[in-house]
């Protein structure tokens, strides 16, 4: 009995000890505890209320509305359109049973003709990348159609999680007419996000990519507002936080272009389907651009597509080898051809290398020098000429005699007085500036490859072509300017900005950019055969006769390398007393011409000169 | 002596209330109807957690010694059922179906490892000296550790771990008896984090057991097992894909991945933090009400009392838990018997374990390892395994002289 009590009391104050060890770690965890909680509640109490705030309050970015492209006249060429976005939100889907059926419904939509409306690997990838990012929209469908968002809406009650968002894209009504002028809008890439100047863009904004959306990027855009939001943790909004402000999005300025929209379309209708080339019509007084076109023409709309129809449309553009990407007009080259005699004869008539009444030896169809023979374009000859003459009969032999005389330093400087050899400034990118080079330069940029300028050269220069190239714009501007003898002005589409209370905050004023003068006399001379050009019976750009205007031109057929036909020029100026418009008409390819070119030209002075006899379309 | 404890009785139902009222604070933002809410099942789960409970305080004290075995082997069957056909609930197999009753073994089965392991150790006394006296709880511990290992839920064969540790010392372990033992663990977890810890607890190890004057043949045994403990977790831990041991970290630091794993854990934090000294008022917390905290209603219940009550609220409730476990370890010093004071501190240590590990994770201090907080937590299984240890706590304290 004693030994057992005894056990007892062992057992007893074994036990004692024990539970106090017991207590004695209970209270030792329970205070790291309450120290962690007053650390957490007390010591970082303000930051943690502060990311609480954060989680609940959203700053929702409104977007800006993005500025309107208007021609001179007021009707509308760019504007916006609602866009939807079929995106999914992981979080919404709540349980991984919804997570597959959810798939699996989405499989099986199909558009009318039974077509899978999304891709099995894609569809994947989303989800995929959803499970990481459960609170983020993810793209599944961009830029839905209409009749495929009605779908995804009749289902909305068996795809959780499914959300259609809407946003505003770009919207080019008229189509592939002046797409080239345009450019188009894409989502802002990383090298652009990157630069200091895009600091307000987000992810997945829409910035000019090129043509006017390019380089008015900053009017278009507008300023963002924004708003508060409670959202819970699905991202879902709950609804507005109160005494939050609200800001407003400002939409961005509207741009008034100096294009009009009428001989636009005349110019695009002009140009026969299948050829390539460019149309330019501006105004040489001041610069400002009516017209522009390229050919082949490019759909603008197809940037604002689904993601893989983008892809797809991108790649046929841009393979395409007769690359219907690049604006022909400011950043095609080609050989000026006959239209460059005007500089060649103002060169020699401003120093009196030669006069009105100079007479070189009788064009029969070609000219020896030295060693080499070279032909007029008409085999029969021309017979004797004075400039004038050989201005309206575009007779070779003439000018290669005169180009022997006036020598390649006068001919570059003639043709630099004029804007040629450098880029003139117009406002959209991807303007070239061509190539105007007398001996001296060449000699100097071809030494390495061991080109020597030979006196031969200086033939192939006087009519046009050999080491000399110039874009569409710079042709047109070039026998403008000579027309109007007061310089050359800065091709623009820039008339005004305004704001989109319709305030006008900039209005462009003209911009001298190359000196553009002759003699009275030398331009008289000249005028006089881009008069006769046209308006001679012996002409050869008579096809650009306007009844009623006196318009002057000059014809031009390049030889090229790469076919067999010239590429057609044809520059033309009106009225040439006092010009109004100047139009320059390539196309690659297409022959002569006065028999290819001109009639185009004549269809836009026609336009300009006697709107009432057009039909304009608007949208 | 019978007389019931009010102090541990009151801090009881201190937290039963509080656990339900934040469960419905938690959860009342929805459009059921009041009778399918969470926080009335909640309620129906206590009612019937306490007729359990009552039940189990009116048995005799000897009958949990009778049913112990049975208990035992009914707790192992089950974890064989649910191992091999069990339901998956968020990727582990943990639920089994019995006459429409979902339930979890797993809880259960502490209860019945309680008794079993309790009933043994109260007739065989462990020590470190003689291996052979290990054999038996050994065996005891490992089968159920191992099923429940395989479900995978790692939390809960933590919980019989700990009870284990904490009975083999109440069985005859002195405190560096238990250190030893432990040692090899330590090493794997150690060797793979750095090796001048590893080399640290090593040099410790045999310092501290040449200090003790333990047998030549144990130090040999314990550093051998030690090393190469580390060895071979080292070796495990170079062997690894990246991404394995990137689980494993993100693991133990969810801070790694804050949009994943470590994502409750943070939102957790912010919830508590945000609270303050005083909360932001019942039902108020902007965390909770639009859904930042992931099973705010089960596992992180504690984050949203941290929201709604701040400091003092944690406080309170930190403090009501010591109560409870305090009262309840003391029950020890009422009956001088093995068998008593064995399935006293077992309880005791599950509720502890389970509320030190739940809270640590709310606060960032632990793993999300998916302890459910006892009394505060909802859920029908585990209350009804809280109420039936607390209905043992009572038996014990009110029948355990009857025993002797």
């Amino acid at each position: 009995m004693l030994s057992h009590s005894n056990e007892q009391e062992d057992i007893r104050h074994e036990m004692n000890f024990k539970t106090i060890v017991f207590v004695c770690i209970n209270i030792i965890a329970f205070s790291v505890l309450i120290l962690r909680l007053l650390q957490l509640q007390y010591f970082d109490f303000e930051n943690n209320l502060k990311k609480a705030e954060e989680n609940r309050i959203r700053k929702v970015n409104v977007k800006a509305s993005r500025g309107y492209i208007l021609d001179r006249n007021g009707i509308v060429l760019v504007r916006n359109r609602p866009s939807y976005q079929i995106s999914l939100l992981y979080n919404g889907l709540k349980t991984k049973e919804n997570r597959d059926s959810v798939f699996n419904r989405l499989l099986r939509i199909t558009d009318a003709k039974g077509k899978r409306l999304l891709d099995s690997a894609a569809l994947h990838f989303s989800f995929e990348r959803g499970r990481w990012q459960k609170f983020r929209y993810q793209r599944l469908m961009e830029d839905a159609a209409p009749e495929v968002v009605a779908l995804f809406e009749e289902r909305a009650e068996e795809l959780p999680g499914i959300e259609i968002l809407v946003e505003s894209r770009r919207d080019y009504p008229f189509g592939s007419q002046g797409a080239h002028i345009f450019g188009y809008t894409g989502e802002i890439s990383e090298k652009e996000l990157e630069l200091p100047e895009n600091a307000h863009y987000v992810m997945g904004d829409r910035i000019g990519k090129k043509g006017l959306e390019f380089s008015y990027e900053k009017e278009f855009r507008g300023k963002n507002g924004s708003r508060h939001v409670e959202v819970n943790a699905m991202g879902r909004e709950m609804g507005p936080v109160a005494g939050m402000p609200f800001e407003k999005p400002v939409s961005g300025n509207a741009l008034v272009t100096t294009i009009d929209w009428r001989i636009q379309q005349v110019a695009e209708a002009a140009i026969p389907e299948n050829l390539k080339g460019a149309v330019v019509a501006l105004n040489p007084q001041n610069g400002e651009i009516y017209a522009m076109v390229s050919r082949p023409p490019l759909d603008p709309n197809i940037f604002s597509l689904e993601k893989r129809e983008l892809h797809k449309a991108w790649a046929s553009v841009a393979l395409d080898t007769a690359k219907p990407l690049t604006n022909r007009a400011i950043s095609g080259v080609y050989p000026p051809a006959s239209v460059f005699k005007v500089i060649t004869a103002a060169a020699g008539l401003e120093d009196n290398v030669f006069t009105e009444h100079t007479r070189y030896k009788s064009c029969l169809g070609g000219f020896r020098f030295g060693s080499r023979y070279a032909k007029c374009w008409r085999a029969a000859g021309h017979g004797v000429l004075n400039v004038v003459g050989a201005l309206r009969e575009s007779c070779d032999v003439f000018f290669y005699q005169a180009g022997l005389d006036v020598g390649s330093r006068r001919i570059s400087d003639m043709g630099k007085r004029f804007g040629l050899g450098s880029a003139l400034g117009v406002d959209i990118p991807g303007e070239r500036s061509g190539l105007l080079i007398d001996s001296a330069t060449y000699e100097k940029w071809f030494e390495r490859r061991g080109w020597k300028w030979s006196a031969g050269e200086i033939l192939n220069i006087a009519i046009g072509q050999g080491a000399l190239l110039v874009t569409p714009l710079q042709q047109t501007a070039m026998v403008g300017a000579l027309a109007w003898g007061n310089g050359v002005y800065k091709p623009h589409f820039l008339k005004e900005i305004t704001s989109p209370d319709g305030e006008v905050l900039i209005k462009f004023k003209r911009e001298k950019v190359a000196e553009g003068q002759v003699l009275e006399h030398t331009r008289k001379i000249v005028l006089k055969g881009l008069d006769e050009v046209v308006n001679s019976p012996y002409g050869t750009g008579r096809r650009a006769i306007v009844p009623g205007i006196r318009v002057g031109g000059k014809t031009g057929s390049a030889e090229n390398p790469h076919g067999e036909k010239t590429h057609a020029w044809f520059a033309a100026v009106a009225p040439l007393d006092n010009p109004e418009i100047a139009v320059g008409v390539v196309l690659e390819n297409a022959g002569g011409g006065g028999a290819m070119a001109a009639p185009i030209a004549q269809k836009i002075l026609k336009a300009y000169f006697y709107p009432d006899t057009l039909q304009v379309e608007t949208k | 002596m019978k007389k019931l404890d009010w102090l541990f009785m009151g801090s009881l139902f201190a937290l039963i209330s509080i656990g339900i009222m934040l469960v419905y604070s938690a959860t009342s933002n929805t459009d059921l109807p009041w009778y399918k809410t969470e926080w009335f099942k909640q309620i129906i789960h206590f009612a019937v957690g306490s007729i359990i409970a009552a039940g189990v305080v009116f048995m005799p004290a000897k009958f949990w010694k009778n049913v112990a075995w049975i208990a035992y082997a009914v707790a192992l069957a089950s974890l064989l059922l649910v191992v091999n056909s069990g339901h998956v609930s968020k990727g582990a197999g943990r639920w089994l179906d019995i006459a429409g009753f979902r339930f979890q073994p797993s809880e259960f089965a502490k209860v019945a490892y309680l008794l079993a392991s309790s009933l043994w150790l109260s007739k065989h006394r462990v020590s470190i000296m003689e291996p052979k006296t290990l054999l038996v709880p050994g065996l005891l511990f490992i089968v159920p550790f191992l099923l429940v290992l395989k479900q995978p839920n790692l939390s809960t064969a933590l919980v019989f771990t700990a009870v284990t540790l904490v009975h083999f010392y109440w069985a005859g372990f002195r405190l560096v008896d238990l250190f030893l033992f432990v040692s090899p663990a330590a090493s794997v977890i150690f060797s793979a984090i750095s090796a001048l810890y590893w080399n640290l607890l090593i040099i410790g190890v045999f310092f501290i057991s040449i200090k003790f004057k333990f047998p030549l043949w144990l130090i040999v045994l314990t550093m051998l097992l030690n090393i190469s403990a580390g060895y071979v977790s080292q070796m495990a831990w170079n062997s690894m894909e990246d991404h394995q041991r990137s689980r494993i970290l993100t693991f133990l630091d969810p801070m790694r991945d804050p949009k994943g794993e470590g994502y409750q854990v943070i939102q957790s934090q912010v919830a508590i933090g945000s609270g303050g000294l005083f909360g932001k008022g019942f039902g108020e917390g902007s965390q909770t009400n639009l859904a930042f905290l992931p099973e705010e209603h089960t596992d992180f219940i504690f984050s949203v009392l941290g929201e709604q009550f701040g400091f003092a609220g944690s406080f309170l409730v930190l403090v009501l838990f010591f109560l409870l476990f305090w009262r309840g370890i003391m029950i020890c010093r009422l009956h001088p018997d093995n068998f008593v004071n064995l399935v006293v501190v077992g309880a005791c240590t599950i509720l502890f374990f389970h509320t030190l590990v739940n809270v640590a994770m709310t606060i960032g201090f632990m793993p999300v390892t998916g302890l459910p907080l006892p009394f505060l937590s909802y859920g029908g299984s585990f209350v009804i395994t809280c109420m039936i240890l607390i209905g043992l706590l009572l038996n014990m304290r009110l029948k355990g002289k009857d025993i002797i």
